[in-house]
């Protein structure tokens, strides 16, 4: 079968030119379909619990994503607040309320929100804190001391220090957050003003990351192509040549990112990486091919039959080397990840494509080449290939390995152990936000404004009620007391007691209002008693079905918020009893001690009754629902790092176990940065189970492929060492494990195993061409080395332009590349022969049985 | 059935053309159409129900007796509104003087919290209670804070446009109201933002005729930012029931007049 497909590539070259444009044209102009997801949410299954329960959550609080615009003022004696900054906050305001796709009603800004104070001594006044901007520079020191006088405004709407003014932008959609910002930033530009401005929130970072990815990968990858096609020429000094691999790896890119569009998949931060991850492997099956191909022809010998030939040899190292990279990448299914599935599924997929490709393209591509043109690459590389630096240093390398065996094991042991002392040191931790590097307006914004306020990173901690009891019991009760008097006389009641009870707060209130209906209609005391026992029945029940508003819950909650800002890990919280202290704090005159919780169901009630009576009734929905059985509580979180939202869990989980929760009431997270925190969970235990999985697989199938157990787990040797070296790196670096290095484990795999299967296989097929266990391990610091050298450097440098990228996790893969591609070949080229030098004779049979050896050699080394 | 006749009725007068010749001047249908809506009789009484729903269609219910005395026609009124449902906020009071050379004087009582408070004459254009109706909708907004044009005359309505004279106290840039021809009531209003977007929308949609005068029983204000509404519904209306001076007094604050606020015969 194998060489039908390789025949076919060189007999028929034309055709396979067709099919390959054909699947060029086909997938390319699914291509055009892209459509872009930026959002991390989606790291998790649709139907994950803890994103279910994050978007119920959104809804039932009709909490929006924000942009946090700051404006700073650094040099004024009082901050911001002065007539200047405070004109500005108030125009930028109204202009940000005028762009689509802000939920106008919910943007909260001095401009737009309520001020509740005293004027005069017994009278109450509610107004806009500022509707119009300041005249005088003393009104705005007034507002400055009514903003004082509200905790849920102070070190969030305004810094305690008075120097920052903060605008939350409510947004419709996620994806509207990059253009926005841009936006935002325009109208700031515009303003006459010396105040700085910054515009940061999560939302903004990853759209913006989505944005600057998709403008990256129209950089980093046609460059990274560039520098390895510049690389190659070097090699094989022949353009014509080398632009064959380029082909391989432009249309397997385009196959598989066709392929994964055209299926519907959207392209996430990781597919996006795919172009990245396919352009070194698809080359490195074609370097092989053409190393040989290069080292082996000469102009009398026939390209078709060397190439033929060439493949032929190759291709069950290179079919082995295709699988276990895929099954690297296939084991990525085994993260619970979403776009980390479909990531490594089409990754595999581009491998195997790469390997077919490889083998009928490059030939077909070979034969196609004018003799003069192959003429002059066998001229041009015959000498220079045996006698460069590189072909020197190997050999040089090859013979100090297998001189000096034990010692560079005893070298590579201690490394090793060194290495899982760092890997021990690993920190997991993620911030979206931290993809930017460190000068980027968002990471700037970011740290400016988490040092003036609060904090920026939202997380919500909810609080739910629920008495299944209490209804059905409710419903008995009625319908015990209707018993006696005739239906017909009351249907109104009747039906409002059988209706849906989907909604408590709606079912208690029309029911009340029937009963009421009905008594005003009543005849006869009997009906008008019932009724009337019905009706205080009802009031009851929907009194204790409000359970977030009973004063001792609130002050419940209350301890919950001093549990959370006394940790320190939390900026701040906002939440319903401090709506309540106010309210009551004011209606009672405004003096401090009254800042408080009143001590009756109806005293809370009406406070915020009177809290409802401003211009944003609707903010009250934000912290409590309509019917009072589940209440959030906003925090304010400096930091959005996975760590610090953690700690802040723990912290909640311990205050829980001290303090546990009434009878009834359910405790739960939301908000984005707890939602990272869970996927980034996920997938650090995911990426393990990959690991693990990927693994025993690739062992299984090195051991099946050199039918030696010995020689499989010899084959481990250089993909562990590289694992455990990486993340070792990693961990004496003190550079946190987050997305981007828990994908790259698989990376690592499968890149590592390639060179370990070409070495091992071309040493055996040496050691039976030449019959000397000697001879072999010379020779493979001949051809077979210098390709795997070639292929290293190749994809080492090749990544460089990564380095330059403004996106952090490019770089960490550029570094990566490099860091694998370098450790990765010593491994393969050092350690290997090192522990061949004392234990070849042991892994390798063949050395055992000379009677197998006198079989002859199907390739000419070129040595 | 009776409601809907009444509507019928009233619609067919106007149909039939039993109207008068067109006004044509603005403010004096704007004051045709003040006295309609907020000085039926020398004094009135009515029970009111709100549902505030959410754009979720979560609902929030409020039912209060309104009562009022004129103390001039287009002039100077009195309000007293008292609290029944839901039961925890039962018995709060509000009274207010309503004035129409100076800012208004309001008071309120608190039971849960046994507090009266004056309420500073401030802003009238917010929240009344948590719905989608404000306090000035509560009494009505003076005719001459806003400027009146006539914008068409058609078989059954006037369409009048009105714009703030002091557009930094409010919060529309203009609203603009249909007013039917033969009762004067205001039948819609739409509210535009500075930025030309309707944002808010009160619409009547039952009108009854009780003790001879054509009163609105149904009506609905809809915020068209956010999705919510409020449905009102005016019940247990009278007029000229006679309530003395006394009424209106700080006194119904803590004590409000039981026998007053009593729902009338069948």
């Amino acid at each position: 079968m194998k060489s039908t497909l390789v025949e076919l590539g060189a007999e028929r070259p034309r055709s396979v030119y067709a099919v390959v444009l054909f699947l060029i044209v086909l997938t390319g102009a699914l291509i055009t379909r892209i459509e872009i997801d930026t959002d991390p949410e989606n790291m998790l299954p649709a139907h994950q619990a803890e994103r279910v329960f994050h978007n119920l959550v959104e809804d039932r609080f009709t909490l929006h994503d924000a942009l946090v615009v700051g404006l700073v003022n650094d040099d004024h004696p009082s901050g911001i607040y002065n007539r200047e900054s405070l004109t500005v906050l108030h125009e930028l305001s109204a202009a940000i309320l005028r762009l689509d796709g802000v939920i106008a009603p919910d943007l909260m800004s001095l401009a737009e929100i309520d001020n509740i104070g005293q004027e005069g001594p017994g009278t109450i006044r509610f107004e806009w804190m500022m509707r119009g901007a300041p005249v005088t520079e003393q009104q705005a020191l007034e507002i400055r001391d009514k903003v004082s006088r509200l905790p849920l405004l102070l070190d969030t709407l305004v810094s305690g220090d008075g120097k920052a003014a903060a605008i939350y932008v409510p947004i419709a959609s996620k994806d509207l957050s990059h253009p926005l910002s841009l936006e935002i930033r325009a109208l700031t530009e515009q303003l006459d003003s010396d105040d700085a401005f910054y515009i940061t929130g999560l939302p903004v970072a990853e759209d913006t990351f989505g944005h600057d990815m998709f403008v990256q990968m129209a950089i980093s990858a046609p460059l990274a192509g560039l520098m390895i096609f510049l690389l190659m020429l070097y090699f094989f000094r022949s353009a014509q040549l080398v632009i064959a691999p380029m082909l391989v790896a432009m249309v397997t890119v385009i196959v598989s990112m066709g392929s994964l569009i055209g299926l519907g998949f959207t392209v996430h931060i990781m597919s996006s990486m795919i172009p990245i991850f396919l352009m070194p492997i698809a080359v490195v099956d074609s370097v092989h091919i053409m190393s040989a191909f290069a080292d082996s022809y000469s102009p009398e010998s026939d390209p078709k039959a060397t190439i033929v030939r060439v493949v032929e040899d190759l291709i069950t190292p290179m079919l082995f080397t295709s699988l276990t990279s895929a099954v690297g990448f296939l084991s990525l299914l085994l993260t619970p990840i979403p776009p980390v599935q479909v990531f490594g599924v089409f990754v595999a997929f581009g491998i195997m494509f790469a390997f077919l490709l490889t083998i009928v393209l490059i030939p077909a591509y070979i034969v196609r080449m004018k003799p003069s043109a192959l003429a002059k690459l066998t001229s041009r590389s015959r000498t220079p290939h045996t006698d460069t630096l590189l072909a020197r240093a190997l050999r040089g390398t090859g013979r100090f390995a297998m001189r000096r065996g034990k010692l560079i094991t005893t070298v590579a042991v201690l490394l090793v152990g060194i290495s899982i002392a760092g890997v021990l040191r690993i920190e997991i931790n993620d911030n979206p936000v931290r993809w930017f590097k460190a000068n980027h307006p968002i990471r700037v914004a970011d740290t400016v404004l988490n040092e003036h306020f609060a904090g920026t990173y939202d997380a919500f901690v909810v609080l739910t009620y629920e008495d299944g009891d209490a209804l059905p019991r409710f419903i008995a009760t009625a319908n015990a007391l209707l018993a006696n008097l005739d239906r017909e006389l009351v249907p109104a009641v009747r039906e409002a007691l059988d209706a849906d009870t989907d909604e408590v707060g709606a079912y208690y209130g029309a029911l009340i209002a029937a009963i009421d209906d009905a008594l005003f209609e009543a005849d006869g005391q009997a009906t008008i008693d019932v009724l009337g026992r019905l009706m205080s029945l009802a009031e009851d029940a929907q009194t204790t079905s409000k359970y977030f508003q009973r004063p001792d819950v609130l002050r419940d909650i209350t301890g919950i918020q001093q549990a959370l800002t006394d940790s320190g890990f939390v900026g701040k919280t906002n939440a319903l009893p401090d709506v309540v202290k106010v309210v009551n704090r004011e209606l009672r005159g405004g003096d401090t001690a009254d800042y408080r919780i009143p001590e009756s169901v109806a005293g809370v009630a009406q406070t915020l009754l009177q809290y409802q009576s401003s211009h944003r009734p609707q903010d009250l929905w934000h912290m409590v629902t309509p019917d009072f059985s589940s209440t959030a509580i906003w925090l304010q979180l400096k930091s959005g790092d996975n760590q610090d939202m953690s700690r802040v869990m723990a912290v909640l989980d311990s205050y829980v176990d001290s303090h546990p929760l009434p009878a009834g009431v359910e405790m739960g997270w939301a908000g984005k940065t707890y939602i990272n925190v869970v996927w980034q969970g996920a997938m650090v235990s995911g990426m393990l189970k990959s690991l693990a999985g990927a693994f025993v697989t690739v062992f299984l199938i090195m051991a099946l492929l050199f039918r030696s157990a010995r020689l499989g787990l010899f084959a481990m040797v250089p993909l562990s060492v590289t694992i455990v070296g990486i993340y070792g790196i990693i961990g004496w670096v003190g550079k946190d494990y987050d997305m981007p290095i828990a994908v790259l484990s698989s990376l690592t795999l499968g890149l590592s195993v390639d060179f370990a299967i070409h070495f091992i296989e071309r040493t055996r097929a040496l050691i039976k061409s030449s019959g000397s266990f000697m001879t072999a391990t010379a020779q493979i610091f001949e051809e077979p080395a210098r390709a795997i050298a070639r292929n290293a450097i190749v994809i080492a440098i090749g990544f460089t332009p990564l380095f330059f990228a403004p996106l952090v996790p490019y770089i960490t893969v550029g570094a990566f590349m490099a860091g694998i591609m370098a450790l990765s070949g010593i491994a393969t080229l050092v350690l290997l022969p090192a522990l061949m030098s004392w234990a070849g004779p042991w892994l390798f049979t063949e050395t055992r049985k000379p009677g197998e050896l006198s079989v002859p050699a199907p390739q000419a080394t070129s040595v | 059935m009776r409601r809907k006749l009444l509507l019928t009725l009233i619609t067919t007068l106007t149909a039939t053309g039993a109207l008068a010749d067109p006004l044509t001047d603005a403010d004096e249908i704007v004051a045709r159409a003040n006295l309609a809506a907020y000085y039926g009789g020398s004094d009135g009484r009515s029970e009111v129900r709100m549902i505030i729903s959410d754009a979720q269609g979560r609902q929030q219910r409020r039912q209060f007796t309104v009562l009022r005395r004129d103390i001039e026609d287009a002039g100077d009124q009195q309000f007293l509104v008292v609290f029944s449902q839901p039961s925890d906020v039962r018995n709060t009071v509000f009274l207010v003087d309503k004035h129409i050379d100076r800012d208004d004087d309001r008071w309120l009582y608190l039971p849960g919290l046994d507090l009266v408070k004056r309420i500073s004459a401030g802003d009238k254009r917010t929240s009344f209670v948590g719905a989608h109706y404000f306090y000035e909708d509560v009494s009505g907004r003076r005719p001459s804070e806003d400027h009146h044009a006539l914008v068409e005359t058609t078989d059954g309505t006037y369409v009048l446009k009105h714009t703030p004279i002091d557009p930094q106290t409010v919060e529309f840039a203009s609203y603009v109201t249909w007013i039917d021809r033969n009762t004067f009531l205001p039948m819609k209003i739409e509210y535009a933002n500075a930025a030309g977007k309707l944002y808010r929308r009160v619409e009547v949609f039952e009108v009854e005729e009780i003790d001879g005068h054509p009163t609105v029983t149904t009506s609905r204000v809809s915020d068209l930012l956010s999705g919510g509404q409020t449905d009102m519904q005016f019940r247990y209306i009278k007029y000229d029931v006679g309530l003395p001076k006394t009424v209106f007094t700080e006194r119904s604050l803590r004590n409000p007049p039981a026998d007053r606020l009593r729902r009338p015969e069948k």
